[in-house]
This record gives C-alpha cells, sequence and structure tokens, in this order.
C-alpha cells in the first residue's frame, strides 16, 4: 500500500514540476477568465448599474454574481484541459513508461489527477484574488469553503478529461470535444445569468450541468446567494468525481497499447 | 519458486499477436535462459516491437502462452513488471524534467527511495556516464545521451530481465560502442538477462549468445552465431592470378575443401577458417610460381544466411559486395 501511496505522490508531483516549468499554459489558462471578468463583467456591470438590477442577481451587484461564476469556469476548464496531458506523454511516449510500471495503476492515474487538480485549483484561486479586486460584496470567509468545492470539481473534470483522453486518440479529436462541450456547458451553468431567467429548455440542460451545482456552490460560500442548497451542490459534484475517478482508474487499468 | 526451477527466464510457446487482419506475430516460440544475452534480427516489420510489447505485458496476446520471470503476462502481469526492464524502441522519457528528475521519478514509482534512491540514480548516471548531465533538462538532450538515460532508468530498478527494442537505431557508431559496452557489462556484472532487437546483424553478432531470425512474424532460424553462419557455408578465399592457366586449382587441392576457377583469371576457394587459410594459400602460390595480383576472403554473415532463408536482405547496406558474395556462394551449390 505505501508502495502505491508513493506511485500516487510522485505522479502528482511530476505534473506539478512539469507545470512549474511550462509557465505558458498558466498564462494562457489565466487570461481567458480575466477577460472575461473585464472585457465582459464591467461591461455589463454598467448596464445593469440600476436598483432594479440587483433584484435579478439576487440582490448582488453584477461582477459579485458573475466572478463565483468566472472562477468556477476557469476551474473546469483548466481541469478539463489536464486531460490533454494524458495524449501529450501518448505522443511523447512516457505513457509507456507509467504502464509498465508495476506499481497500481489506479494509484498512478489518480496522482496525475491529483496534480492536475491541485494546478488547476491553483488558477481559480488566482482568479479569485482578482476578483476580490473588482466585485465588492464577495465575502472572504467563503474562500476555504470555495477552495474545497474547487478541489471536488477540479478532481471530477479532470477524472472526467483523463478518462476521454485514454479513449481518444488524436489531439485533434480531443480539442474538438472540448470546443464541442465546453463553451455550452458554461453557459448553462449560471455563471453568466440566473438559472431562473432560462427557457424551460435551457434550464433543463442547465440542471443536469453538473457545472451548475459548482457555480452555485461557490457563489453560496462567497456571496450568500444560490438556488439550491449548497450542501446538494457538493453532493452532486462529489457524487460525479467519485463515478469519474472510478471510471479512470477503470480505463487505465485495462489501458494496452493495442 | 517456479522460475529457479524450470530455469527460463522468457518462455514463449506459439505466440499470436493480430492487429485487426495483419498477424504481426504468427506463431513465434522461444526460449530464453537466465543470464543469456538474447536477440531477435529481423528486418522492418518484422513483429519485433510486437514480441516485445507482448513480453513486456502492454499487449495482450492473441494466443499462445508467454512466461516471463516464471509469470504468465495475461495472468500476473503485475508479477511480470516486478522483474523487467524496458528500453523501448520510440522515446518514453519526460523531456520537460531533467535526467536526473526523470530516474527519481522511476524510482518512486518502483518503490525506491531516500538514500538508496539517491545512490542508485548516480550509479546509473555514472554508468552510462550522463552523471554530469543530470540536471539538464532531457529535451536538450542528444539522441544518444536519451538512449543511455534510457538505459540507466530501465536497470535502476535492478530487473533481473532486460528488454531493448532497437537499443542503437540511428545512433553514430561511437554511441553504439558505448551502449555495447554497456550490454556486455551488463551481462558480465551484474548478471542481468537480456533481451534485444535489433536488425543490424553486426550488432546481433557482436552482443547475443543465442540470436532468433525473424522475418514476417515468424522464427526462420535460431542458434548461436557460429550455428547460424555454418548454415550460409564456409568462408571463401578469392585470388586473382597473373595469366592464370586452367588447372591452378591442382595446386591448392590438399589446402581447401573445393577449388573453382572463374573467369578473369580469379580463383575461389572454400575454406573453413579463411584467416588461417590464406597465409597458406599465398605460400603455395609462390612456391608453385602463381602471380598473385589480389587476394581477399569472404566469410559468411548472418545477412547471407537471411539472404538464403528468404531471398532478400536484412537490410540494404553494400549491396553490391552482398549480390556479389552470393552469385559467388550460389555457383558451389550447383
Ligand atoms: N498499432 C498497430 N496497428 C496496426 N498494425 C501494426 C501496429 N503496430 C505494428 N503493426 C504492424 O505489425 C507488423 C509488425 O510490426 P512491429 O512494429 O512489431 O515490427 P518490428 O519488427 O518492430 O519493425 P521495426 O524494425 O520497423 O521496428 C508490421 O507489419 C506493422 O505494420
Ligand atoms: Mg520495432
Amino acid at each position: 500500500m505505501s508502495e502505491a501511496l508513493d506511485a500516487l505522490i510522485v505522479m502528482a508531483y511530476r505534473q506539478l514540476k512539469r507545470f512549474r516549468r511550462g509557465r505558458a499554459r498558466l498564462v494562457s489558462s489565466v487570461v481567458n477568465p480575466i477577460i472575461w471578468i473585464v472585457f465582459f463583467g464591467l461591461g455589463w456591470s454598467n448596464v445593469f448599474n440600476f436598483p432594479m438590477a440587483r433584484a435579478i442577481f439576487g440582490g448582488l451587484d453584477y461582477l459579485s454574481f458573475l466572478t463565483p461564476g468566472v472562477v468556477a469556469m476557469s476551474v473546469f476548464t483548466a481541469s478539463f484541459i489536464g486531460g490533454i496531458t494524458v495524449i501529450w506523454d501518448k505522443q511523447f511516449g512516457f505513457l509507456k513508461e507509467v504502464l509498465v510500471a508495476p506499481a497500481p495503476r489506479w494509484a498512478t492515474i489518480l496522482g496525475r489527477i491529483i496534480g492536475d487538480s491541485l494546478i488547476a485549483v491553483l488558477q481559480g484561486l488566482i482568479i479569485l484574488g482578482l476578483s476580490f479586486l473588482v466585485a465588492h460584496s464577495l465575502n472572504p470567509w467563503g474562500v476555504p469553503a470555495s477552495m474545497f468545492y474547487m478541489l471536488i470539481l477540479s478532481l471530477a473534470f479532470t477524472g472526467v478529461g483523463v478518462s476521454l483522453a485514454l479513449k481518444i486518440t488524436s489531439m485533434e479529436a480531443f480539442q474538438m470535444i472540448i470546443s464541442f462541450l465546453m463553451l455550452p456547458l458554461v453557459f448553462l451553468s449560471g455563471a453568466f445569468y440566473p438559472l431562473k431567467y432560462m427557457p424551460d429548455w435551457m434550464k433543463i440542460i442547465a440542471y443536469v450541468n453538473p457545472l451548475t451545482y459548482t457555480v452555485d456552490g461557490i457563489r453560496y460560500w462567497l456571496t450568500g446567494v444560490s438556488t439550491f442548497n449548497p450542501l446538494l451542490d457538493l453532493a452532486v459534484l462529489a457524487g460525479l468525481a467519485a463515478i469519474a475517478l472510478v471510471a479512470a482508474a477503470r480505463l487505465f487499468s485495462k489501458t494496452t497499447l493495442d | 519458486m517456479s522460475q529457479e526451477k524450470d530455469g527460463f527466464a522468457v518462455v514463449v510457446e506459439g505466440l499470436v499477436k493480430r492487429y485487426g487482419r495483419v498477424v504481426a506475430v504468427d506463431g513465434v516460440s522461444f526460449r530464453v535462459g537466465y543470464g543469456e544475452v538474447f536477440g531477435f534480427l529481423g528486418p522492418n516489420g518484422a513483429g519485433k516491437t510486437t514480441t516485445i510489447h507482448v513480453l513486456a505485458t502492454l499487449l495482450r496476446p492473441d494466443g499462445g502462452r508467454v512466461l516471463v520471470a516464471g509469470r504468465d503476462v495475461v495472468r500476473d502481469p503485475v508479477g511480470v513488471r516486478r522483474s523487467i526492464g524496458v528500453v523501448f524502441q520510440d522515446p518514453s522519457l519526460d523531456g520537460e524534467l531533467s535526467g536526473w528528475e526523470n530516474l527519481y521519478l522511476h524510482g518512486r514509482i518502483y518503490g525506491l527511495r531516500g538514500r538508496v534512491l539517491e545512490e542508485r540514480i548516480e550509479e546509473m548516471l555514472r554508468f552510462v556516464e550522463l552523471w554530469e548531465y543530470r540536471d539538464r533538462l532531457v529535451k536538450h538532450y542528444s539522441g544518444g545521451m536519451r538512449r543511455r538515460l534510457e538505459i540507466a532508468r530501465a536497470l535502476l530498478h535492478r530487473p533481473r530481465i532486460l528488454f531493448l527494442d532497437e537499443p542503437t537505431l540511428g545512433l553514430d557508431p561511437q554511441t553504439r560502442a558505448h551502449i555495447w559496452d554497456y550490454i556486455r557489462k551488463l551481462r558480465g556484472e551484474m548478471g542481468v538477462t537480456v533481451f534485444l532487437t535489433t536488425h543490424y546483424m553486426e550488432e546481433a553478432e557482436a552482443l547475443c549468445d543465442r540470436i532468433a531470425i525473424i522475418d514476417h512474424g515468424k522464427i526462420i532460424a535460431e542458434g548461436t552465431p557460429d550455428e547460424l553462419k555454418k548454415m550460409a557455408g564456409n568462408d571463401i578465399v578469392y585470388l586473382k592470378i597473373r595469366e592464370a592457366k586452367p588447372g591452378v586449382c591442382g595446386f591448392f587441392e590438399d589446402l581447401v575443401m573445393e577449388c573453382k576457377e572463374l573467369p578473369g583469371g580469379r580463383v575461389a576457394l572454400k575454406v573453413k577458417d579463411a584467416v588461417k587459410a590464406l597465409p597458406r594459400i599465398l605460400l603455395r602460390a609462390r612456391d608453385r610460381g602463381l602471380d598473385v595480383l589480389e587476394a581477399s576472403y569472404h566469410r559468411p554473415s548472418l545477412n547471407d544466411v537471411f539472404l538464403l532463408l528468404t531471398g532478400r536482405e536484412i537490410r540494404e547496406e553494400g549491396p553490391m559486395d552482398m549480390i556479389r558474395a552470393m552469385v559467388m556462394s550460389r555457383r558451389w551449390r550447383r
């Protein structure tokens, strides 16, 4: 068991080490959410700068409503894209080194998922830090709880990303899936506008979109405003994470070079 | 333990592996004893890499039985993985990490840690002469350095059996000589069993105790390098003689196994060992007043064996020499 733990830790360490070396990834994944906050958020916050508007956003100013969503979005994106590193490893051959090792496969894959999740959370925290500069109703005491949600979220979606990457051979196909899935999921998560104003068919999708519950949970801890019970949010996320991690471990255990 | 009892590091019986309709490995059987250096020699696409991947538990066989270190690759892959080190044909290092970090990562995945791990890393990096470059990122290593690092990594956890898939493919002669040295030391000093593949016949000959020649997924010949070369026949000495008269062959009767006069004053003499026979043949020629203008000899190589068995070259290298030699040796058989 301690051997499995060693393998897990060192695989997480590898992901962090590689991340530290490749700063470009950090910059590119932080810039995107910043663009949303500045050009989308600041712009609309002036539009919604009248008393009635606050009622739409559960009593919040628009930036305070939006930023928790953008934080969730940035963690979600970073996690999902973490799966790409598995494809890299396939193409550059390092995956074979892991596959031929006697260490339990669940441990090596879980290690790298944890490593990538920590990276995603770090990116989320950077965005969260910036959010405090522009949004006025964020509660600093909610940060630890939000971090916890972010971590579960990123375990879930790194797990999903890794599972997809294990099934998919080409980088192009993976990128296609990402662009096909990611933006709609983000828009249908309640990050940019409240769920209750969505058309019914959109609401249905939003309700089955796990990102919805993350946005809701993080928004609850940072602003006190939420649609669902934050414990329900957590339960949905944890359930998804459990499924995704088990799936990734199973897939990786069966992985061969066929 | 069973592997001590039956005494074989690798036992392969009737191995079959298909990719869709392509039969990459077609009923291959062989055994490798502990401490042996065993080589798979074959041209591109022969099925060498596929075989190694099955032995290393990374591909599932479609038929047959494979035991590595006494364990079945299908039923106990983890047991097999514990006993082996693998250097793949294609690179499998992490380019974003340094040489030292690559070994550290490997060691930790294999359950090594602390002082023991650090000492082994140093030992292995010194063994492949990369200690000075330990902190350089692997993406800045040369091809030869990467290859050596992969060998160091595959040995770090002290496997009993080492798989090397084309260990010197595409390397310059100097690096190749280095790697050959390491492989010889492995067997000599560390007692590691080595299974290697190559399509360089000099490499197979220089390193292997036993060689299996593989083509189109089948083993077409197996034996020690000497045994295999015997299959292609004996050494042949060629002389070119000024104003050769018919009947020169008579002069050499007691020295050679067979003699043939060729056009242009040339004579071909079949002998057991050309290196020993040549001086005597030249002496005899002088005694008989023959003016020898040129003398050369041809030793059958593994390539000749391959040619003999398949009608093709393992590799297009110096084809003219080979064709000439073959024309000669064909003549013997008529
Ligand atoms: N993933 C794959 N999918 C389909 N066919 C494959 C695959 N890998 C190998 N093959 C085919 O199987 C056969 C054996 O390939 P293999 O790589 O084992 O040969 P090899 O002896 O290692 O050749 P080389 O000297 O070029 O490395 C070839 O015909 C090859 O085209
Ligand atoms: Mg090959």
